[in-house]
């Protein structure tokens, strides 16, 4: 039971502000598959928790760079992380919500009950203006919310440890509301997975005010630090390399086995170096580089069960990197010789080696790897838009969920970016077409606008779980076809999900119907789709292309 | 009297340049190391096949002023040194030839009688004019009114070109190395039209040879609207295309005269064997 007398507090310091952003990136960070599974489609795009929390663990790394105790400073770097790594629509919100926090505290040695209100209103007006269109019922309106709720409590005290309880509280309530505001949830039978997420960091903040920091699990991925770590051997020579394999593992722990970390890593010390041991009470994490990991793994197992094993050989691993690192070399001394400066650059998000192929040859100068259930970052944009000498940088983010994250990148860039919020591949390549080199980037911004309204999108994907909507019921594992992000049609076979679709995205006006099909369908399998469409649809030119895409089986675009 | 000349690329066919007495100078077109003089030794169907096994890009040559020159002498031996000569040529933003015949006229005493012109266009989009003047000559205006209608033509007039493939232009060295790269992997129809400059420009880029051709006619719906027109296909290897597109436009169109014509080896082997042309203009 914790006394009255702790839980008072007037005034935090930043180094506990600072404790508070790690109790809420670990509390976001347990939790971010519950936040996955919230999201309302069936389809595969349960990445919301993925999102948040890749964008909360880059803030985090940027805070562990900040030695000064400094309210305004500790909360700069946060937000400046969070912005780097923003991912998807959620992560761009949060980041824009601590952006306007920062900016609130920027000035303060520490902060006060009253400051800590309207750090996050400041928060919320911010990233109300990020997004040009908010919707309700979503994190912003938990956000919204939430501050509110603060602004009311600093009336009545003075206590932050008491206005955080009530942070916590309206988040909740808000969150419980949301299915209220938006049908598609209610329908589902869900609350917004963006702002669940929200509310996990609340509970990790008052958790961290009351004393409790909450543990990470030992799933943690590995950190950005970690993976440079990785990177930087590119300065040695492949067969520099003593200990050859990265393993990673988990120990579940068995309790009637006595376990000492001292010595349990004085003897992991003996297999190879780079060693890290992480252990709570029911789990060690092991992190090392060995010449011999199944002698590792042996001795582990005499701990417990091993769960979450990973074994990479990094000679062979290094020898990739140091040729993809001499091809970039190579490239860019080539692009800087022979064209100085670009008057456009277009980069364009896609996923699949195809559809990569394809948007390059309708003129994309970089393709960022990415797309549903893989939200490129602010920063991933921002790198592929700087590799390009360009006077104007174009951004076709192909996904409605990496919109926000280009127009980020947009304004943070430096160079005149523009954002053609394309929804899918089929946008992206009708806006590709529509660009003219000879013209301004504001015609330009025009004609793909204009370009993506000609264009019709269909996916067929299939569900990750049982779902009633409207008159379908779904199973897990049915395929499902979308028409423009809606889901209209499901059945067992892609092929007969496919035709469906089109039968209903097609009519007298249909000229011509690209298919891109993904990693999962065959040459085969794709051809005998064609024929059968080319027998039904006599007078339309099909095309048929393989996109290499995951997920998807069919992606379609009707024109 | 007015006598009305130009040159090959206009695409003038053979019966039609008889019946209004047009002359035309050939370009010599040099293919896998022997040289033809276009519509002369060399037919455009002819032409097509050795440009598709070509193992290099094939080159053209103007008539040089003297031979221009001398077909001006002619004209005016024949006719009487008080002859009018209209003489339109290729666009000189695509060609020399109309260089050539400037100073083809300036070598002449009588060069005051010469009238040479730009018409910043190519293949029929300048026959078509070239035959309309020649007409109007016959029935007796005036040279200001020709010049008057060629003019008006040139400036009104609607023309596009759907290719089948860039790969023509691109070998060409026509467009930009960034625009040929488009489309390449997709079933790309670049549709292209000449600007005031008599430029070739992208006009629009179009999935498909259908939308693009819907897409052209669209825009000929625009220009066009209920009034009558004469019009033109313009066609390579691709004959039976071209008629069912002269079908089409008789039945959207009001159509008061459609002729099919064949893209020479000059701007054929720039558009390639299976291109499109429309020509739409309201007389």
């Amino acid at each position: 039971m914790i006394q009255e007398k702790f839980m008072r507090k007037n005034e935090i310091s930043g180094e506990e502000l600072s404790q508070m952003f790690f109790a809420g990136a670990a509390s976001l960070s347990n939790h971010a598959s519950k936040v996955d599974a919230l999201n309302v489609f069936p389809v595969p795009d349960g990445d919301t928790g993925t999102n948040m929390n890749l964008t909360m663990t880059s803030g985090i790394s940027e805070l562990k760079k900040q030695s000064s105790h400094h309210a305004g400073k500790v909360s700069q770097s946060l937000a400046k992380g969070l912005l780097m790594g923003a991912r998807g629509n959620s992560g761009v919100i949060l980041s824009q919500l601590f952006r306007g926090f920062s900016k609130a505290v920027a000035e303060d040695e520490s902060v006060t009950a009253e400051k800590l209100a309207l750090a996050l209103s400041q928060g919320v007006t911010m990233a109300y203006e990020a997004v040009m269109k908010p919707v309700e019922g979503t994190i912003l309106t938990v956000a919204k919310d939430a501050a509110v709720g603060a602004m009311q409590a600093v009336r009545q005290t003075n206590d932050i440890v008491q206005v955080m309880k009530i942070v916590l509280d309206t988040a909740e309530q808000s969150l419980a509301r949301t299915p209220e505001l938006l049908p598609i949830l209610k329908e589902v039978g869900v609350v917004d997975s963006g702002g669940q997420g929200l509310v996990y960091i609340y509970t990790g903040f008052y958790q961290a005010l009351l004393g409790n920091m909450p543990e990470t699990s030992p799933h943690e991925t590995m950190t950005p630090e970690q993976f440079q770590e990785d990177r930087a051997q590119i300065h040695l020579k492949t067969e520099d390399i003593e200990f050859g394999y990265c393993t990673e593992f988990i120990v579940k722990r068995n309790m009637a086995i006595p376990f000492h970390q001292g010595s349990f890593r004085e003897k992991m010390s003996q297999f190879g170096d780079s060693l890290l041991v992480v252990a709570d009470d029911e789990w060690v994490k092991i992190h090392i580089h060995s010449e011999h990991p199944g002698e590792v793994l042996n001795f582990g197992q005499k701990f417990g069960e091993l769960i979450g094993i990973k074994i990479e050989n990094m000679r062979d691993q290094h020898a990739h990197i140091v040729s993809e690192d001499l091809d970039k070399a190579g490239n860019s001394a080539e692009e800087l010789s022979e064209s100085p400066i670009l008057p456009f650059g277009i980069v364009a998000v896609g996923m699949g080696d195809g559809i990569s192929d394809i948007l390059k040859s309708l003129g994309a100068n970089q393709i960022v790897e990415g797309g549903q259930s893989m939200n490129p970052s602010t920063e991933d944009l921002i790198q592929a838009a700087q590799q390009l000498q360009a006077e104007h940088i174009i951004f076709l983010p192909n996904n409605k969920n990496i919109i926000l994250a280009a127009e980020q990148a947009g304004k943070i860039l430096g160079t005149p970016a523009t954002v053609i919020p394309t929804r899918s591949i089929p946008q992206g390549m009708a806006a590709l077409l529509a660009f003219q080199l000879e013209e301004s980037a504001e015609t330009n911004k025009q004609l793909m606008i204009d370009a993506i309204s000609a264009v019709k999108s269909g996916q067929v994907t299939y569900a990750v779980r049982d779902t009633k909507l409207e008159q379908l019921d779904i199973r897990e594992g049915d395929f499902l076809g979308l028409f423009e992000g809606e889901i209209i049609v499901s059945g067992q076979a892609a092929m007969e999900v496919g035709k469906e679709l089109l039968s209903r995205m097609i009519d007298e006006n249909t000229e011509i119907i690209t298919i891109l099909y993904g990693e999962g369908i065959t040459e085969t399998e794709s051809e005998e789709f064609l024929n059968e469409l080319q027998e039904a649809y006599p007078e339309i030119e099909i095309e048929l292309h393989r996109g290499g895409q995951p997920l998807y089986a069919f992606i379609f675009s009707v024109e | 009297m007015i006598k009305i000349v130009t040159d090959s690329t206009a695409d003038i066919p053979k019966e039609v340049a008889e019946q209004w007495d047009i002359h035309i100078l050939p370009l010599k077109v040099l293919i896998d190391g022997e040289t033809y003089l276009d519509g002369v030794t060399i037919t455009p169907s002819a032409f097509f096949e050795k440009l598709e096994n070509a193992s290099s890009f094939p080159s053209t040559s103007q008539p040089s002023p003297v031979e221009f020159a001398e077909k001006y002498q002619e004209i005016l031996d024949k006719h009487g040194e008080d002859t009018q000569i209209i003489s339109i040529h290729l666009s000189s933003a695509l060609s020399g030839t109309y260089q050539s015949a400037r100073l083809g006229a300036n070598l002449l005493e009588t060069k005051a009688n010469i009238h040479v012109l730009d018409s910043k266009k190519a293949a029929y989009f300048l026959g078509m004019m070239v035959v309309e003047a020649a007409k109007a000559a016959k029935n007796g205006m005036s040279v200001d009114q020709c010049m008057e209608l060629i003019h008006k033509m040139m400036k009104e007039q609607e023309e596009f070109f759907v290719l089948d493939t860039l790969t023509y232009l691109q070998k060409g060295g026509r467009i930009g190395k960034a625009q040929a790269i488009v489309g390449t992997l997709l079933n790309v129809k670049p549709i292209l039209s000449l600007n005031e400059a008599g430029e070739v420009f992208p006009f629009e880029k179009v999935r498909g040879k259908k939308k693009a051709i819907t897409r052209i006619l669209d825009e000929c719906k625009q220009y066009a609207g209920e009034e009558k027109v004469i019009a033109s296909v313009l066609y390579g290897l691709n004959r039976p295309e071209a008629e069912e597109l002269r079908d089409r436009l008789i039945e959207e169109f009001m159509i008061q005269e459609i002729t099919l014509t064949e893209i020479g080896p000059v701007i054929g082997a720039h558009v390639g064997p299976q291109a499109l042309g429309v020509l739409m203009y309201k007389p």
